[in-house]
C-alpha cells in the first residue's frame, strides 16, 4: 500500500519538480552552513556593484559582498526561519484544534477565546516588540511568527473536525465502543492531515515572506547577516543600477516557495485516503 | 440565535482584556521612551524628566493599567503623546483608510478564488487545474512589497496611468479616490486570492470524496448540480472560516501595502506609534484592531451554519 | 421558499449587515475631508508633523514645515549666526545684561492683526512659563547659563530683556529652529482655556490644513511684510512665490523617489545616498548639496573596561580612513572631518583637519602595548538613519585591517536613544543635528558624566575650555578655545569625528531658486515651478 502510494507520487511531474526545488534549497542551506565561497559581510569597497563575473558569481552589493556568498548564507537563515515556525505552528495548532473542535464545551471556549487574543494581537507588533527586547536574533521571527500563525492552524483544525464529528464513521467508531481519545486519534486527526498539510505548506511559504517584510519594515534578520528578504528589501535602491541584486534572492525565494507549494499538494494527494480518484 | 450571539460577545470580553493586557505591558518592556524621543539628540536632564512626569510615565505600571482602563471604560482613549491629539481622532480616520483598501480585496479576492478553486478542484489533475493553481502558486511566491513596488512602478510611473503615492477619499471625490486605491487593492487581493485558490481547491476536493456525494451522483443529479447543491456549501466552511480570518488580520492593518502606497492606515498608525512608543495611540490601535476582529469572527461564526448546518448547536 | 434558498437570503442579509457597517465607518472616518483643486507645490515628508505649536512636541520634520510658518525677532543666517528678523535692531548694554530690540513696523499675523511689543511680550512670557512646556526653557531659565529675569515692553515697537548674567550665545539660543525660532506668535492662537489651538504667526506661509498621516497644506500670506535684500538662511527677504505648498507623508523611501520620477513632488529633500545613484540618472532632476552644521562619528563609552585604555580608544581612529568612510557613506558628496566644528562653519580652520589620520600600522602597535587580544567590541547602530547605519558597516570593516575585531548591534532607533542617555554602549554609530555654535557641537558631548550619562568627556581642561566659550564673545579668543578643544579631543577620543553630514535635495528641473542650507532644512520661500511643467 505504502509503496503503492509513493509510485504514485514519483509519478507525478509537479511533485517530482517540487521535490527537486526543495533539495536544492535544502543544499544550498547546507552548504551554506558549511562553505561559502566568501565571507558574506565581508565589505570589499573596491568591488562594489559588480556584475555577475567568474570571481562572483552573482556579482556583488552595494558594499562590495559576495552575492552568491550571501544569498547561501540567507538560506540558512530563511529557511530555518520557515521551517521552525510552520513545524511549531502546525503540530501545536493541529493538537490543540482537534482536540477543541472534538471535545466541545469549555475548553473549546476557553481555546477559542486565547486564540482569539492571539490572531487579534498583530504578529508585527509581537516581532516589533520581542526585536527591541531581546535585541535582534532568527530566534525573534520564529517565535513571533509561530504565535501568529498557530491561531490560523488551530481555527481550520476546528472547523474541519466540527464537520467530522457529524459524519457517519465517527458515529461508527462510537457505536463501536471506541473511547473518545482513541476515536480523535484514529478517525478524525487523520481526516484532519489534508487541510493542515495545505496549511502547513502554506504556512512555510507565509513565513518566509513574513520574513521578507519583516525586513521591508526593518524589523528582520538584523544586518549585517544576511536573510533572503534582508536581500531582497535592500534591492530596491538599486533596482534600476544593479538589478542581479534583486534577482538573486528573488528567485531563491520564489522557486523555493514554487517548490514547497507543488511538493506540498503532491503530498497531500499522498496523504489523504479519501483523495484518490475513484 | 440572539442568545448564541450574546454568549459570544460575552466571550469576546476576555479575549478583548487579554489582548490589552499584553499589549499595555509588552510595549513598556521595549527599551526607549517618549519622552526620550521628544528630545531627540537635544540633551537635557531636567526637560526630560518634566515630559515624563507630565505623562505620567513615572508611575508603577500597574497604576498606568488601571488608570487607562478606567478611562476606557468611560469611552475615553487619551490623548496621543506624539502627535498632539486625541486618540479617537486618530484612529476613525485611519481605520476607514484601512477598511476602504482591505475590504474591497478581500472581496475582491473571494470573487476570483472561490470559483477558480472549486473549479480547480472539481476538474482535479486536468491542464485547466494545473494552468489555475501555477497562477496560485505565482501569486503566492512574490513578496507583497515586491509586488506592490513594482506594481507602483508598472503602472504608476512607466505606464503613467495611475497616481503613485497618497490617499484620496472615495467620498471626497470618487474617481480620484478610486484611483488611489487601485493598485493597493490588486495587489493585496492577488496575493490573498492565492491562499484562497488553494484552500477552496482542497477543500473540494476533500468534499468530493465524501460518501454523499457518491450518493447525490448516484440518484442521478447533473454534475453542475453536484457541484452548486453540494460540494459548494461544504467547501465553504472552511474557506469562509479562512476568508473571516483574513479580513479580520488585514483590518488590523495590512502595513507593507499601506507603507509601499503611502496610505495613512491603521497598520501604519500603529507601526508609527510603536517606533514612536506612543503608548496610548498603540493601546487605541490594539481595542479597535481586537474589536474588528472579534465581531468579523463572530459574523464568521453566525454565518457558519449557512454552510455547514449543525455545526452551531456542537 | 427551498432550504437552499433561504441559507442564501441568510448569506445575503449577513453580508448586507457587514457591508452596511463599513460603508458607516467610511462616511464618520472620510467624511470631514473636502476635495483639492489643482495641484500644489509638492514636497515629501518622511513622517506626519508632531504638533503645531512651537518648540513643544516636535521633532525634526515638524520644524521643517513650521518654520515656513513661524518667525521670531532673530533667526539664522546662511552662515549659521543669528541675523534680525522680527527686530529691527537690537541694542545690548555693556555689561551684556540687557537686550533692547525694536521691532520690524508693518508686521501683521496671519489674522490681519498688527504686531506690537505686546505680542511678544505675551508670547515670551508664555514660553517661559514652564507650564508651557517648552523645550528650550532650559537655555533661557538659567539651568544652562543665564536666565531671563523678565520681559518688558517700553512702548509699541520696544521690548527689553534682561538676564541674571552675559550671556553671548542669547541670540543664537533665541534662533534655534528646534525651539520653533522662539517664534512671536498671536494670542489667538490658543484656546480660551489657554491650550494650544492653531497657529496664527508671522511667516510667509500659512497653515491651512493638516490632514494626519496624508499632508500639511500651507497658504503664501498676502498680508506678509518681508525684510529687504535677498533671502539669507532663514531671514531676509522671503518671498512666496508658490501660492500654495503641500508636504505629503510619504513613509517607504523607494515610494517617495518614485514619486519624483513620476512629477508628483517638486523637490524632495533629505535624498539618502543610497537613492543617489538613481537620482542622478533621472534626466529631469538635479541635486542640491550642502554640508550641515552637525557631526558624524562614533561614541566611545570609556567607562568601558577594555576602551578605558586611551590607546584603544586612539587606535580605532587611526584605523579608520575618513575620507573614505565620508566618501562611501554620503556617495562622495561629503569630505572627512575629525573635528567637532562643522566644515561649514566659519571656525572650522585647518587646525580642524590635523586629527585625520589613517594609520593602521600604529594602530596595531598601539594594539598590541595595551594587550588587545581581539576582544569582541559591539558597536551599536540603527537602520532608521541609513548615514549611521552605513558608517558602522564601513567603520567595522576597515578596523578589520588593524586586527580590531568590532561587531555590529543593530537596534530599534528609540532603543538606541534609550542607550545614549544611559550610556550602555562600547561604542555608537551617532549623529548629531546641525547646531549653529562649536560650543554647542562641543557642549552634545562634553558635560558633568555623573549627572547625565550620554555625556562621553568630562576632561577637566576641556571642561574649563567650554564653559569659556560660552563667556566669550570675542571671534578671535573664541577660535582659540576652539582649536585647543579639537586637540584635547583628538587626545582623548571620546567621540571618534568622521564627517560633516551634508545635506541633499533632489530638486525638479522645472523648480528654480532652491538652495541648501548648513541647517539642511529645505526653504520654499523664493522657490518656484515654471508653469510649463506643472501637471
Amino acid at each position: 500500500m505504502r509503496e503503492g502510494r509513493w509510485m504514485t507520487i514519483t509519478r507525478q511531474p509537479n511533485a517530482i519538480a517540487g521535490g527537486v526545488l526543495i533539495l536544492i534549497m535544502l543544499f544550498g542551506a547546507i552548504l551554506g552552513a558549511v562553505h561559502t565561497p566568501y565571507d558574506p559581510i565581508a565589505v570589499d569597497f573596491f568591488h562594489r556593484l559588480t556584475p555577475p563575473a567568474p570571481e562572483h558569481w552573482l556579482g556583488t552589493d552595494e558594499w562590495g559582498r559576495d552575492v552568491l556568498s550571501r544569498l547561501l548564507a540567507g538560506a540558512v537563515v530563511s529557511v530555518g526561519i520557515a521551517g521552525v515556525t510552520a513545524l511549531i505552528a502546525t503540530s501545536l495548532g493541529a493538537l490543540i484544534g482537534a482536540t477543541a473542535g472534538f471535545l466541545g464545551g469549555w475548553f473549546d471556549k476557553v481555546v477559542i477565546a486565547l486564540m482569539d487574543a492571539l490572531l487579534a494581537f498583530p504578529a508585527l507588533i509581537m516581532a516589533l516588540a520581542l526585536v527591541a527586547i531581546f535585541s535582534s536574533s532568527a530566534f525573534t521571527p520564529i517565535i513571533a511568527l509561530s504565535v501568529a500563525y498557530l491561531p490560523s492552524v488551530v481555527r481550520v483544525v476546528r472547523a474541519s473536525v466540527l464537520v467530522l464529528r457529524r459524519s457517519d464513521f465517527v458515529d461508527a467508531s462510537m457505536v463501536m465502543g471506541n473511547s473518545r481519545a482513541i476515536t480523535l486519534l484514529r478517525h478524525i486527526l487523520p481526516n484532519t492531515v489534508a487541510p493542515v498539510i495545505v496549511l502547513a505548506t502554506s504556512l512555510f511559504g507565509w513565513a518566509l515572506l513574513a520574513e521578507s517584510a519583516l525586513s521591508f519594515l526593518g524589523l528582520g534578520t538584523p544586518p549585517p547577516a544576511s536573510s533572503w528578504g534582508g536581500m531582497l528589501s535592500d534591492s530596491r535602491n538599486y533596482f534600476a543600477d544593479a538589478p542581479w541584486l534583486a534577482v538573486a534572492p528573488g528567485l531563491a525565494l520564489s522557486l523555493s516557495l514554487l517548490g514547497v507549494n507543488l511538493f506540498g499538494d503532491a503530498l497531500r494527494d499522498l496523504l489523504d485516503p479519501r483523495m484518490q480518484k475513484p | 440565535m440572539t442568545r448564541y450571539i450574546l454568549t459570544r460577545v460575552m466571550l469576546a470580553i476576555p479575549t478583548l482584556l487579554l489582548a490589552l493586557a499584553a499589549i499595555f505591558f509588552l510595549v513598556r518592556l521595549i527599551p526607549g521612551d517618549p519622552a526620550q524621543l521628544m528630545l531627540g539628540d537635544v540633551d537635557d536632564p531636567a526637560a526630560l524628566a518634566r515630559i515624563r512626569q507630565e505623562l505620567a510615565l513615572d508611575q508603577p505600571l500597574p497604576v498606568q493599567f488601571g488608570h487607562w482602563l478606567l478611562q476606557l471604560l468611560r469611552g475615553d482613549l487619551g490623548q496621543s503623546i506624539t502627535l498632539d491629539s486625541p486618540v479617537s481622532d486618530l484612529l476613525l480616520p485611519s481605520f476607514a483608510v484601512t477598511a476602504s483598501l482591505v475590504v474591497p480585496a478581500v472581496v475582491v479576492a473571494a470573487l476570483i478564488a472561490i470559483p477558480a478553486g472549486v473549479v480547480a478542484g472539481w476538474k482535479q489533475n486536468t491542464r485547466l487545474d494545473v494552468a489555475v493553481m501555477t497562477l496560485a502558486t505565482l501569486a503566492l511566491s512574490i513578496p507583497s512589497f515586491w509586488l506592490g513596488l513594482m506594481f507602483l512602478l508598472v503602472f504608476g510611473v512607466y505606464l503613467n496611468l495611475l497616481p503613485v503615492v497618497g490617499y484620496v477619499s472615495p467620498l471626497e471625490d470618487v474617481w480620484q479616490g478610486l484611483s488611489y486605491l487601485v493598485l493597493p487593492v490588486m495587489s493585496l487581493a492577488l496575493i490573498e486570492a492565492g491562499v484562497l485558490i488553494r484552500l477552496v481547491r482542497a477543500s473540494t476536493i476533500e468534499v468530493l470524496g465524501l460518501d454523499y456525494i457518491a450518493h447525490a451522483r448516484a440518484k442521478g443529479l447533473t454534475e453542475a448540480a453536484v457541484i452548486v447543491r453540494h460540494v459548494l456549501p461544504n467547501a465553504m466552511a472552511p474557506t469562509w472560516t479562512m476568508i473571516g480570518l483574513t479580513l479580520g488580520g488585514l483590518l488590523g492593518g495590512a502595513v507593507v501595502t499601506e507603507t509601499v502606497f503611502s496610505l495613512p492606515g491603521l497598520g501604519r498608525l500603529m507601526v508609527e506609534s510603536v517606533f514612536a512608543r506612543d503608548y496610548p495611540v498603540i493601546q487605541g490601535c490594539m481595542v479597535i484592531v481586537t474589536v474588528a476582529y472579534v465581531s468579523v469572527n463572530l459574523l464568521t461564526e453566525i454565518t457558519y451554519p449557512i454552510f455547514s448546518p449543525g455545526a452551531r448547536d456542537a | 421558499m427551498t432550504e437552499s434558498g433561504k441559507r442564501n437570503m441568510r448569506l445575503i442579509l449577513g453580508m448586507g449587515g457587514f457591508a452596511a457597517v463599513f460603508v458607516a465607518i467610511l462616511l464618520v472616518g472620510g467624511g470631514r475631508q473636502e476635495a483639492a483643486p489643482a495641484r500644489p507645490f509638492q514636497i515629501p515628508l518622511s513622517s506626519d508633523i508632531r504638533s503645531t505649536s512651537p518648540g513643544v512636541n516636535r521633532d525634526a520634520n515638524t520644524d521643517t514645515v513650521m518654520m515656513h510658518v513661524f518667525e521670531g525677532l532673530v533667526a539664522y543666517r546662511e552662515n549659521g549666526t543669528p541675523g534680525l528678523l522680527l527686530a529691527d535692531a537690537i541694542d545690548v548694554s555693556p555689561d551684556g545684561r540687557r537686550y533692547e530690540f525694536r521691532l520690524r513696523r508693518g508686521v501683521r499675523f496671519h489674522n490681519g492683526e498688527p504686531m506690537t511689543a505686546r505680542d511678544v511680550v505675551w508670547s515670551w512670557r508664555r514660553y517661559l512659563d514652564p507650564r508651557t512646556g517648552w523645550s528650550c526653557l532650559s537655555a533661557f531659565d538659567g539651568s544652562r547659563g543665564a536666565r531671563i529675569q523678565s520681559v518688558e515692553a517700553l512702548d509699541g515697537e520696544r521690548v527689553v530683556f534682561t538676564l541674571s548674567q552675559p550671556q553671548p550665545l542669547l541670540l543664537t539660543q533665541m534662533a534655534d529652529i528646534q525651539c520653533g525660532g522662539s517664534a512671536i506668535i498671536h494670542p489667538a492662537s490658543l484656546n480660551p482655556d489657554g491650550s494650544w489651538r492653531w497657529p496664527v504667526a508671522t511667516g510667509p506661509y500659512r497653515l491651512t490644513s493638516w490632514k494626519r498621516g496624508r499632508h500639511i497644506d500651507l497658504e503664501a500670506f498676502g498680508q506678509y511684510s518681508r525684510r529687504s535684500g535677498p533671502r539669507d538662511g532663514n531671514t531676509g527677504g522671503k518671498v512666496a512665490y508658490e501660492p500654495r505648498l503641500r508636504w505629503l507623508i510619504i513613509r517607504d523611501a523607494a515610494s517617495r523617489l518614485a514619486a519624483l520620477s513620476k512629477g508628483q513632488v517638486d523637490v524632495m529633500p533629505e535624498l539618502p545616498a543610497p537613492e543617489m545613484l538613481q537620482v542622478r540618472q533621472l534626466k529631469d532632476v538635479t541635486i542640491a548639496v550642502r554640508p550641515m552644521l552637525g557631526a558624524y562619528g562614533l561614541l566611545v563609552q570609556d567607562h568601558d573596561p577594555l576602551l578605558a585604555d586611551p590607546r584603544v580608544r586612539q587606535a580605532i581612529a587611526l584605523s579608520i580612513d575618513r575620507r573614505a568612510v565620508a566618501g562611501l557613506v554620503t556617495a562622495d558628496v561629503a569630505g572627512a572631518n575629525p573635528s567637532m566644528v562643522p566644515t561649514a562653519s566659519p571656525y572650522h580652520t585647518a587646525a580642524h583637519d590635523l586629527g585625520a589620520v589613517h594609520h593602521p600600522e600604529r594602530a596595531r602597535r598601539l594594539l598590541a602595548q595595551a594587550g588587545y587580544r581581539g576582544q569582541p567590541i559591539i558597536l551599536t547602530t540603527n537602520r532608521r538613519y541609513p548615514a549611521m547605519f552605513n558608517q558602522a558597516l564601513v567603520v567595522q570593516a576597515m578596523a578589520r585591517g588593524s586586527g580590531l575585531n568590532i561587531k555590529l548591534e543593530v537596534v530599534e532607533w528609540a532603543t538606541q536613544m534609550d542607550r545614549w542617555r544611559s550610556g550602555r554602549f562600547q561604542l555608537m554609530s551617532f549623529g548629531f543635528s546641525a547646531r549653529a555654535d562649536p560650543s554647542l557641537n562641543y557642549e552634545s558631548i562634553l558635560g558633568d558624566r555623573a549627572a547625565n550619562k550620554s555625556k562621553v568627556w568630562d576632561n577637566p581642561a576641556a571642561l574649563a575650555l567650554a564653559a569659556d566659550a560660552l563667556r566669550t564673545s570675542d571671534p578671535k579668543a573664541r577660535q582659540a578655545i576652539f582649536d585647543q578643544l579639537q586637540v584635547l579631543m583628538i587626545q582623548d577620543a571620546p567621540f571618534i569625528a568622521l564627517f560633516s553630514p551634508p545635506d541633499v535635495n533632489a530638486v525638479h528641473r522645472s523648480v528654480t531658486g532652491f538652495s541648501s542650507w548648513p541647517f539642511g532644512r529645505a526653504r520654499f520661500w523664493g522657490v518656484r515651478r515654471s508653469t510649463g511643467a506643472a501637471k
